[in-house]
C-alpha cells in the first residue's frame, strides 16, 4: 500500500518482505521475498554479510525490473531453529488484539460447559 | 526454494490469511529508476514502529488497548545519523528486542551509508521514516500519511525507496 502511493507520487520503489504472496494478491511494484521472521526482514541482527546480500538483491531488482509484479525470492536459510525462530519473533505479551481473541474464546468455552 | 509466506505465523492467524479476500490494485503504479542505482537517493521507509526516543513521541500504545483493532497510522522520521541507543520501539505484535540491538535489520541506515561509501549508490536521504505496522484500515495511510511522507522524500530529491515492513 505504501510502495503504491510513492510509485504514484513518482518515486520507484523495492519491498523486502517475509510475506511475497501479498506482493501478487495486491500488487506490489517490486518485491525481494525472504523466508524470515517477523521483524528482521533484512536478516539477523549484527550479521553485516547477511543484510548485505539481502540489501544488493534488493538494488538489483531495481535496476532490472522493466515492468510491475517482479517478485525475487531468495534462497537465504535463517540460521537460528524453527521453533525457536517462530517464538523469537513474537511479543512477549500477547498483542491487545490477540489477548481480546484468547478472552473471547474463553468465555465462548465458559458458555459451553454452561450450557452442557 | 519457494518462500513459505506463512512459515512464521501461529496457525490460527495463517488460515485467516490465507481465505482473505483482497483487491489487487490494477495498474500496479509504477515510476521506473530514472537513473542507475549508482547515482539515485534513497530513502529508508520500515513499518517496524521504531522512533526516535526523546526527539518524537512512540506510537500510540494506549489507543490501542483500548480499541484493539485500531492501530496508530502516524509516522515517525529517523535521522539518518541516529545512534542505536535512541531507538524506541512501540509495536506490541513483535517482540522489539532484535531491532533495538542492530536497528539495521529492519532500518538498514548503516549499511546504506556504507553503500554511499563504497559508490554502489548514489546517496541516502538524511531522513527515514517508520510506520507501525498494525493496521486493520490503511485510508488513512492511503489519503494522509503516506502522501505526506511522498512529499517529505521529494523535498529531500529521492530517487528510489527500500520498504521494510516489519
Amino acid at each position: 500500500m505504501l510502495a503504491q502511493v510513492f510509485e504514484a507520487a513518482g518515486l520507484s520503489t523495492v519491498m523486502v518482505t517475509s510475506m511475497p504472496y501479498w506482493s501478487e494478491k495486491l500488487g506490489v511494484p517490486r518485491t525481494v521475498g525472504v523466508e524470515f521472521p517477523y521483524g528482521h526482514m533484512l536478516g539477523m541482527p549484527n550479521d553485516r554479510d547477511m543484510q548485505m546480500k539481502v540489501i544488493r538483491a534488493a538494488l538489483s531488482v531495481l535496476e532490472e525490473a522493466r515492468e510491475p509484479g517482479m517478485i525475487r525470492e531468495l534462497e537465504i536459510e535463517w540460521p537460528q531453529p524453527f521453533d525457536e525462530a517462530k517464538k523469537d519473533w513474537q511479543p512477549l505479551e500477547p498483542s491487545p488484539i490477540i489477548a481480546m481473541m484468547i478472552e473471547q474464546r474463553r468465555k465462548a468455552a465458559e458458555q459451553a460447559r454452561g450450557q452442557g | 526454494m519457494a518462500v513459505d509466506s506463512f512459515k512464521y505465523l501461529p496457525g490460527s492467524i495463517a488460515a485467516y490469511y490465507r481465505n482473505l479476500a483482497v483487491e489487487k490494485v490494477e495498474p500496479v503504479p509504477w515510476t521506473p529508476m530514472k537513473k542507475p542505482v549508482s547515482e539515485a537517493r534513497f530513502a529508508l521507509v520500515t513499518t517496524a514502529g521504531i522512533y526516535v526516543d526523546g526527539a518524537e513521541p512512540g506510537f500510540d500504545q494506549e489507543g490501542e488497548r483500548r480499541n484493539p483493532m485500531w492501530g496508530d497510522p502516524t509516522f515517525r522520521r529517523i535521522p539518518r545519523d541516529v545512534r542505536l541507543e535512541q531507538i524506541g520501539a512501540s509495536h506490541l505484535h513483535l517482540n522489539n528486542r532484535d531491532v533495538q540491538a542492530d536497528l539495521n535489520i529492519e532500518l538498514p541506515v548503516h549499511r546504506f551509508a556504507e553503500l554511499e561509501a563504497e559508490g554502489t549508490i548514489g546517496s541516502l536521504a538524511p531522513t527515514a521514516y517508520s510506520f507501525m505496522g498494525y493496521q486493520t484500515n490503511t485510508s488513512e495511510w492511503r489519503e494522509k500519511y503516506a502522501p505526506d511522507v511522498a512529499g517529505l522524500m521529494k523535498d529531500e530529491a529521492v530517487d528510489a525507496v527500500l520498504l521494510t515492513p516489519a
